[in-house]
């Protein structure tokens, strides 16, 4: 397991690596002089001279690069054209609703999803089963922008119950729970299908196993069976699905943070492409790159522990 | 080995099944002499799925009614009009000169509608068709040349890395909103996916004795890659590129409304959704129609290819 873990480490460093070139890219191929861009279209020759000299413009690329890479490792990432702090700050504040927002989501929709996907395989072929499957084949083809305006739209115009512009808080805090609440709905629902229909499919692959045979000839109760013996196996995949899904869970609250003016990463690299605030769109695509490649670290290292055949 | 490759690889193990011959010249006899019985051709077997009949003429339809769009529409998609947010024909106010209403600036939303289907439909058509070629060769090399196949594959694994959303906005970072790099980023993004399941459905026909008997006959690589490998590989590939669809267009729709994507005037659905956003309380129709035609067409291209793997190639069923 630790060969598998240190395995998929080392495919990190490549990874990181392009990253980071990704990052230094977006810096350097801005439309026109990155010079006159940092400096702002009304700077003095004067100034577009020294901020030429202070990133070091003048050296060769590869050069430049290391430079970069050297910075960026001291966590000095420049700073946001626009408000003038530097881009590590701007990131640390947004870095923790982020997180919440994520958290918020998988939290309950992960449980759900997993509910109904062992409802479905229990009743495998009947009504329930068909009815769980199509509300995921359609929940997967939802525009996520559609599901926010809905909600926003309806729980927060039309009924009234909840705020549905920016952060209220901590996530401990009842202000701050109202606020996420939307955004948490929204982004969980296009979470649901997916992990359903790879809960019915890994449960019903279980349940045809010996051990689950043994454990009905044991007289087991069904339930027992189901849960003990069929779900608990079946979520291995499910962890992993998690992973894969990880993209979609990035790219959802680019959307949904948008989408609420929650202030997170993803509405932080938006608002920053748009106003063309370079050094920040940097940071903040460097930063949903990085959590990308944390989550999946993260997965597999939980898909290792839990699944011993991994070890061999 | 990542979590990707882990799944991927049971998706299609390389010895689950004989490989799918229907294109593949001679080397299908043997395997149909041991069918118990004559296999229906496919699109009979497909007719028996309603489901998958309804999203196929719904498909047919909106494909249609988008390449017909300068034909068929009723108006200019860019003429603005003072019958401003104008509801659609079925609520009290509306009426027939705009059957879908009008936007927030008095544009037809139904001639609007048909050239955003079509303008979303060339970003999702294009990118997949771009992405899926490009992938799918380097899965097949990867397959037939081994000595490729750990620089092809590691490359995959940094591919798979960054999420399609991520790369689109980095793209448009660079080059500015717009159609053509969200196309760029969404073919990237189909490329490591292909690759993979290119790579493990190649693998299975290689280990084929036909390949060997190919070789044994002196053919050259090139009429050995072409006529043996990829034809007997294609219809399996391309039904996963179908699955895939779906998402595309979601991704490409979600870009364009957060401003990144197809530039204003131009009709885009994802953007027409976006445009309504401001009205959404007065006028709900400007942003609800585009987002349900998106949905629409998502999810008749993703029964469609879920119907499709099932009746061409039950071994892609995760």
């Amino acid at each position: 397991m630790m060969s598998q873990i240190a395995n998929r480490l080392l495919i990190s460093i490549p990874v990181l690596f392009g990253v980071l070139v990704l990052g230094f890219g977006l810096l350097i191929l801005v439309p026109g002089d990155p010079a006159i861009v940092m400096a702002g279209p009304t700077a003095s020759p004067d100034v577009v001279a020294a901020v030429r000299e202070e990133m070091g413009l003048d050296e060769p690329v590869v050069v430049q690069f290391f430079s970069y890479l050297g910075r960026v490792l001291q966590g000095d990432l420049g700073r946001s054209l626009i408000s003038n702090k530097t881009v590590l700050s701007e990131l640390l504040a947004a870095i923790g609703p982020t997180a919440e927002l994520m958290f918020a989501c998988l939290i309950w929709s992960v449980p759900l999803g997993i509910a109904l996907g062992t409802l479905a395989a229990v009743f495998r072929g009947g009504l329930i089963d068909r009815a769980i499957m199509a509300f995921s084949v359609a929940g997967v083809s939802l525009p996520i922008f559609f599901i926010c305006l809905m909600m926003i739209q309806f729980f927060g115009v039309k009924w009234q119950l909840l705020p549905f512009i920016g952060r209220g808080g901590p996530l401990w805090t009842v202000e701050g729970l109202r606020h996420i609440a939307l955004p948490a709905l929204s982004l969980g629902a296009i979470f649901i299908g997916p992990v359903a229909r790879m809960t019915r499919s890994s449960v019903l692959e279980v349940l045809k196993l010996d051990h689950v045979r043994t454990a009905r000839a044991k007289g087991l109760s069904e339930t027992r069976v189901i849960l003990r013996h069929g779900l608990r196996n079946a979520l291995i995949p499910v962890i992993t699905l998690i992973g894969l899904q990880a993209g979609y869970l990035v790219g959802g609250a680019v959307v949904t943070e948008s989408i609420f003016s929650y202030p997170g990463i993803g509405r932080l690299a938006v608002g920053a492409i748009l106003s063309s605030d370079f050094p920040l769109a940097q940071g903040a695509i460097l930063i949903l790159a990085l959590g990308f490649i944390l989550i999946n670290l993260i997965v597999d290292i939980l898909y290792a522990l839990l699944d011993p055949r991994v070890q061999t | 080995m990542t979590a990707a490759q882990d799944s991927g690889a049971t998706k299609v193990g390389p010895d689950t099944a004989a490989p799918t011959n229907r294109a593949g010249a001679g080397a299908g006899a043997e395997d149909q002499m041991d069918a118990p019985m004559p296999v229906r051709p496919w699109w009979q077997r497909l007719a028996q799925d309603p489901a998958a009949l309804v999203a196929a003429a719904v498909l047919v339809i909106i494909v249609v009614c988008a390449i017909a769009a300068p034909l068929i529409a009723p108006h200019d998609p860019f003429a603005s009009s003072r019958a401003v947010m104008q509801p659609p024909v079925w609520t009290d106010r509306g009426n027939w000169l705009h059957p879908m209403g009008t936007d927030g600036q008095g544009r037809d939303m139904l001639s609007r509608l048909f050239y955003g289907t079509r303008l979303t439909l060339i970003i999702g058509v294009v990118s997949v068709a771009v992405g899926g070629i490009l992938g799918s060769l380097m899965g097949l090399m990867a397959a037939f040349r081994p000595a490729l196949d750990p620089w092809v594959m590691r490359l995959v694994d940094v591919m798979l890395s960054f999420p399609a959303i991520l790369l689109g906005l980095a793209l448009v970072a660079v080059l500015g909103p717009g159609a053509g790099p969200v196309i760029v980023a969404l073919a990237i993004a189909t490329i490591p996916d292909c690759a993979r399941i290119a790579r493990s459905i190649a693998m299975s026909i290689m280990k084929q004795e036909y390949i060997e008997a190919g070789r044994a006959l002196g053919l050259s690589n090139a009429a050995l890659f072409s006529r043996y490998l990829l034809r007997n590989c294609i219809s399996s590939i391309m039904i996963f590129i179908s699955l895939r669809f779906g998402q595309i267009i979601l991704i490409g729709a979600a870009l364009s409304f957060l401003g990144l994507g197809a530039r204003p005037p131009t009709a885009e659905l994802g953007m027409m959704a976006a445009q309504g956003r401001d009205f959404l309380l007065f006028a709900p129709h400007i942003a609800v129609i585009p987002s349900v035609l998106i949905f629409v067409i998502v999810l008749s291209a993703n029964v469609l290819g879920d119907a499709l793997r099932d009746v061409l190639d039950p071994r892609l069923r995760s």
